[in-house]
């Protein structure tokens, strides 16, 4: 799949991926000489399309990144959330291909990707991208959650939302209107609420999730085989449960201001 | 980002590698900061030169820059070194990081950059007007013509600033605004009036407001007061531009009716200079960060004239060499304490190699010498320092 960033430094470049977790200082944090990181699991930046949230510390650190290119130990790529002056910087005057603006969360070691920083994108070589709905539906005040069997090919064994894919021509509104007269037999219209498209990864796979919210007061859900069980709770309550990731984003983004 | 044909031809590479490099550079930073294009600078100030701080990658990222022919359009200067050019043996500074060092400068200089390097080149060497865009790192001497001058510049890191100086254009956002020049709380200053009193509120108001604009009331500084807030300002905070009741050219353009007020008395004061003082034994004192005017000259030098050195503690005066040049009467007194040294400081020197502990009256200095060069420091008073080693 192809995720679209902003472009910050020009140029094309393939490999796998290296992901960090926290923002990333070159001085100290990466060794010129070898490549070698020193900070967080380690590793090595060679060749690699270097993936980390943003960059920090001091501003030496541009310089130790043209040293990495005059070692020949650069990374091949760099993806950001949120560029900033230093790594900018670094990879202008190294000719590393950066870009920036993309959700780093989705991106995973390993994955081969194809980075284009004149346009701004990154391709996901291995990754498909699924379309898919999940809703809150409201009960009386208290949301529907399903858990999921052991056996589901996705997610097994937690707790989501009424959720599915999209079918080939489908809206995302008519697809949360299907899936949850499948799931719980319940008939509902038209949504209270919608929210732009959030993004899970799961293995191979970005989900595309389409947030929606429903009100069926008095309905009384009945399952099918998809799920093993529904339960009728509260926030707070959900947030005790394991939780298909992404699920309290969508629910506090539903419910806000509510 | 709109650029212009003249721009877009440079980008796309007709100029010369060098011009597009220094373009893509100022285009990408720009993008970062929602530029809506690029402006036209009257000069430019260069931070990165030194060896102890760009080290190798550095060195050789000013190698290609020479070797792809690059050359600054707009008058510009670079910042201290890691060592008096003439009088380094004096520093206890190696050969080999000698070596590098003037490499470094000569390759500046082959740029067409002024390597007078100093941090306070608005006092001679290169001084912006009112109005002037300019393109400054070095972040004392960029609040400092922001402030004291009204020229404009965003805070610029040393490549972003060389780039823009071979362009002769940086991009349009921040501080060469005017709307983002507002002053954004108001510091209600009591204080004594002295140099070292107005870095201690530099210190203090840095500490509390960040990346803020500040509006002091109840200060009346002249150059030297406001070069020694500024540089405390940028260091204990990022504070870039600052106003002045009274002083400042920009300081009555904006509505200051609702903004936030901070008081900064003796008590805040007080607990500033406490923060940075870990040693009351030194073996350095380095006085002119940012570097000694000629008026810091002349003062320092009466209070040392007809006065012997006592102690082996050494004394270092830093300044520019313009300043060494001017004032060569009090360089003679001065002389008998310790040298006094051009185109460095005790900061961007490899000092932890020689000493431990170190004084000075600069809170900039007392912020960075514990990081930068390993020391425990001493932060007082000029008269205080020089008590130790009369």
């Amino acid at each position: 799949m192809i995720i679209e960033g902003r472009p910050i430094s020009k140029g094309k470049a393939e490999g796998s991926i290296l992901r960090l977790n926290e923002p990333l200082s070159f001085l100290g944090g990466v060794e010129a000489s070898s490549g070698d990181i020193k900070v967080e699991k380690g590793g090595n930046v060679a060749d690699r399309v270097l993936v980390f949230p943003s960059g920090k510390g001091s501003t030496v650190g541009s310089f130790v990144m043209y040293d990495l290119k005059v070692h020949s130990k650069a990374p091949v790529a760099i993806i950001n959330s949120t560029a900033e002056t230093i790594v900018a910087t670094g990879a202008v005057i190294s000719s590393i291909p950066m870009i920036d603006r993309i959700d780093v969360d989705l991106l995973r070691d390993g994955d081969r990707a194809i980075v284009n920083a004149d346009n701004g994108t990154v391709e996901l070589v291995d990754v498909k991208s699924v379309e898919s709905v999940s809703s809150v539906i409201l009960i009386d005040g208290k949301i529907l959650v399903l858990k999921r069997p052991a056996t589901a090919r996705s997610f097994p064994d937690v707790w989501s939302l009424c959720a599915g894919k999209i079918e080939y021509g489908e809206s995302p509104e008519a697809a949360a209107v299907r899936e949850i007269e499948e799931e719980t037999g319940i008939a509902v219209t038209r949504p209270l609420k919608d929210l732009l498209p959030i993004h899970v990864r799961e293995k191979n796979v970005i989900w595309k999730v389409y947030p929606f919210m429903f009100k069926a007061d008095g309905a009384v859900p009945v399952i099918n085989e998809e799920n093993e069980e529904f339960r009728l709770l509260d926030i707070e309550e959900i947030k005790g449960l394991e939780l298909v990731q992404g699920t309290l984003d969508v629910i506090e983004a539903l419910t806000a201001d509510d | 980002m709109e650029l212009t044909r003249e721009e877009q031809a440079i980008l796309d590479g007709e100029s010369g590698e060098g011009a597009q490099k220094a373009i893509e550079l100022v285009v990408a930073l720009g993008r970062i900061y929602g530029a809506e294009g690029l402006v036209d600078i009257t000069s430019a100030h260069l931070s990165g030169a030194s060896y102890k701080t760009i080290g190798d990658g550095g060195l050789q990222y000013l190698e290609d820059m020479v070797r792809s022919g690059s050359k600054v359009k707009v008058p510009s200067t670079l910042n201290p070194i890691g060592m008096d050019m003439k009088r380094w043996k004096e520093m206890h500074i190696p050969p080999e990081f000698a070596e590098r060092q003037l490499r470094i400068v000569s390759l500046y200089r082959s740029m067409g950059v002024k390597t007078t390097c100093s941090c306070t080149p608005y006092t001679g060497d290169n001084v912006p007007r009112f109005g002037d865009h300019v393109a400054w790192a070095e972040s004392s001497a960029l609040s400092f013509v922001n402030s004291y001058i009204g020229a404009r510049t965003n805070r610029e890191g040393g490549p972003g600033a060389l780039a823009a100086a071979i362009l002769g254009k940086t991009a349009n956002y921040g501080l060469h605004l005017d709307r983002n020049r507002a002053p954004t709380v108001i510091i209600e200053a009591d204080i004594d009036g002295s140099l070292f009193q107005h870095s201690l509120l530099g210190q203090a108001v840095g500490v509390r407001i960040g990346s803020r604009i500040p509006y002091y009331k109840g200060i009346r500084p002249g150059v030297e007061e406001a070069k020694t807030m500024a540089a405390a300002m940028a260091a204990s905070g990022s504070v870039a531009m600052f106003h002045v009741e009274g002083i400042t050219p920009e300081a009555e353009r904006y509505d200051i009716s609702e903004l936030e007020t901070v008081h900064i008395g003796r008590r805040e004061i007080e607990e500033a200079r406490e923060k940075l003082n870990s040693t009351d034994d030194v073996e350095l004192i380095a006085l002119g960060c940012p570097h000694l005017t000629d008026k810091e000259m002349h003062e320092i030098a009466s209070l040392l004239k007809g006065k012997k050195k006592k102690g082996d503690t050494e004394i270092w005066f830093c300044t520019s060499e313009t300043v060494r040049d001017r004032c060569s009467e009090d360089v003679k007194v001065m002389e008998q304490f310790g040298p006094v040294i051009a185109d460095t400081c005790m900061v961007v020197a490899p000092i932890e190699g020689t000493f431990s502990r170190t004084g000075t009256n600069s809170c900039k200095a007392a912020n960075y010498l514990p990081t930068l060069c390993s020391q425990r420091v001493m932060c007082q008073d000029i008269t205080e320092l020089l008590k130790v080693i009369q």
